[in-house]
């Protein structure tokens, strides 16, 4: 049981940032590869904190949210300029870049947390706080399932509401033709900014959930295979609407546990579940290229 | 110093080599080729099995380039070209690129190990003049690299076939009106761009070891070089790889290897920012972009 709990957990933290993701590429447009970033951002910002100042769940994980979205300037200023496949290299750059500030701000001599080792560089933080609400620590799967679902029904809500808003259908209008969004009268830069910090801030809330989870994390959370994983559950599921995110996300948390009754090796097995994600990327990309629910194909 | 800057220039060579392979597939194609990453890594597996089958580094090379050309005319056959045809998008392009180069590296951790290896045996030569050390594997990559690139720009700009490379990068609805065969041409631009990533593949393997997922990495050098020399040239990567290299190097000598990756994407922002055309541009429409 504790079992279908843990993968439900896992559900929940991907689905709230597959739905993040679906606001950048599938509402904005734009593909990128830089989210794994933010949601380590998130995650780390909620260590930290907890950890070192003992702040509770959810003033620790608006404080990462605020980061997150702060760095998003990195990305939505760079998408004033450029778009298509310049604006996908500069994400990977940023990437590149958050993954290796968090890799590298360390130093042996320093206290974990300080401003000299503040995420402790390749070996990661370990014993992060269970996540505290006014009192309440789940710390059984069953609870801690109660409150990731609390957490994904906040996300998904807010989502919801935002692309149902006439803000998500200038965003739609924006992804569809910029040019006449803005011979409109859109400030689609102001937009771009906006859909940035929103779905940074938000995938930042599900890397604190990560991390109090898990109670461990290290600079792989920000890694190349973590975005490439998070985008494929976007693409799979289907871009541009509420349901292909959460699809796709169900989807590709279930798939790699089919692959445990193979039986094989671990090391080989995790081998063989990312190649599987690159497979099915290819044959989307080729019979489907809108997802499996989705109703919007890249651009 | 000089010494830091020979050692700039040779790593500068290899991120030159793998930037023309990028570049040589991306104009003429506009097809981001991420799963050169998967090549650039191949090749040195290759090399390695076949050289300790056959122990002789020279058939390793040639078997492992020839599986480097047939690994991107593969994936151009089968995926890229397919999609070109059906229209898709350049997002759709990328992904496919990028399942494709997931699919290559999980392989090849999955028949070789995900560990690091190397390819040379033993201390390598090195050569000295005064206070100038020069590595058997920096002269290695170093002339690889500029035979491949001297013979590149040749066939780039005084044989007929360059001269059909550039028309087909130009503008490919015009060169196929012409009666040409974009398909075979695009073929010709994949293999070329696999011939150049396996080449410097091998060499910077030789140079410095490898593993799975280094080709990534690599690559995203090597686009930082290309935007930073020029996204619309074909000699602007030599340049920016060149010079990339060489910063790098400075970097390093005067400050600390470990914020290069931040000083390399620094770098790119720069750039982005104050000259997003590279250093080698030309005047374009708007629309082109």
């Amino acid at each position: 049981m504790n079992y279908v709990f843990h993968l439900l957990i896992y559900f929940q933290i991907y689905a709230i940032v597959a739905l993040s993701l679906n606001l950048i590429v599938g509402y904005a447009g734009l593909l990128t590869l830089a989210h794994a970033g933010y949601y380590a951002v998130g995650a780390y910002a909620y260590a930290i904190l907890a950890l070192n100042l003992g702040w509770g769940f959810v003033p620790a994980a608006l404080m990462g949210c605020l980061v997150a979205a702060l760095l998003s300037l990195a990305l939505s200023l760079s998408a004033w300029r450029l778009k298509g496949d310049f604006f996908v290299l500069v994400s990977l750059a940023v990437q590149a870049l958050i993954f290796s500030t968090l890799y590298n701000w360390h130093s042996a001599s320093a206290p974990l947390g300080s401003w000299h080792n503040l995420t402790n560089g390749p070996f990661g933080i370990t014993g992060i706080p269970r996540p505290s609400f006014l009192g309440w620590t789940p710390s059984d799967p069953a609870s801690f399932a109660l409150f990731g679902g609390v957490l994904l029904a906040i996300c998904g809500f807010i989502t919801w509401r935002l692309t149902a808003s006439p803000w998500g259908r200038v965003l739609v209008a924006m992804r569809e033709d910029e040019l006449a969004t803005r011979g409109l009268g859109k400030n689609t830069r102001l937009l771009k900014v906006q859909v940035f910090a929103i779905s940074s801030g938000l995938v930042a809330i599900a890397g604190a959930l990560y991390a109090s989870y898990v109670r461990y994390i290290d600079p792989s959370t920000a890694s190349l295979d973590e975005s490439i994983l998070i985008l494929s559950m976007v693409i799979v599921g289907g871009l541009g609407n509420f349901r292909g995110p959460i699809v796709g996300a169900a989807v590709l948390i279930l798939l790699p546990e089919a692959l445990r009754f193979l039986q094989l090796p671990d090391a080989q097995a995790a081998n063989l579940r990312m190649m599987i994600y690159g497979l099915l990327l290819v044959l989307m990309m080729h019979f489907r290229p809108q997802g499996i629910a989705g109703n919007y194909r890249l651009h | 110093m000089i010494q830091v800057l020979i050692n700039g220039l040779v790593s500068g060579a290899g991120i030159a080599l793998l930037a023309v392979a990028f570049q040589v597939i991306y104009l003429p194609t506009r097809v981001l080729f991420i799963a050169l990453a998967g090549t650039f890594v191949l090749a040195p597996y290759i090399t390695l099995t076949i050289m300790s089958m056959t122990g002789s580094l020279g058939i390793g090379i040639a078997i492992a380039l020839a599986a480097s050309i047939l690994i991107t005319v593969l994936s151009e056959w089968a995926n890229h070209g397919p999609l070109s045809r059906k229209n898709a998008s350049a997002g759709v392009q990328l992904i496919a690129s990028l399942g494709v180069y997931i699919v290559i590296v999980q392989t090849i951790a999955m028949i070789w190990g995900n560990g690091p290896q190397t390819l040379r045996q033993g201390l390598d030569f090195v050569s000295r003049w005064g206070d100038i050390v020069i590595t058997g594997g920096q002269w290695f990559m170093f002339i690889i690299a500029l035979v491949l690139l001297g013979a590149f720009a040749t066939l780039l700009y005084s044989s007929d076939l360059g001269l059909r490379l550039r028309a087909l990068a130009d503008n490919p609805r015009m060169f196929a009106i012409f009666g040409y065969n974009i398909d075979r041409y695009r073929i010709l631009a994949f293999s070329l761009g696999g011939l150049f990533a396996g080449a410097a593949g091998i060499s910077m393997a030789y140079d410095i070891g490898f593993y799975p997922h280094a080709g990534l990495h690599a690559v995203l050098l090597a686009i930082v070089a290309v935007i930073i020399g020029g996204r619309t040239s074909f000699i602007g990567p030599i340049i920016g790889g060149l010079l990339l290299g060489i910063i790098r190097a400075q970097f390093v000598w005067h400050f600390s290897a470990r914020w290069q990756e931040a000083v390399t994407f620094g770098l790119l922002a720069l750039f982005l920012i104050f000259r997003p055309q590279g250093i080698i541009s030309r005047k374009q429409r708007v629309e082109a972009e």
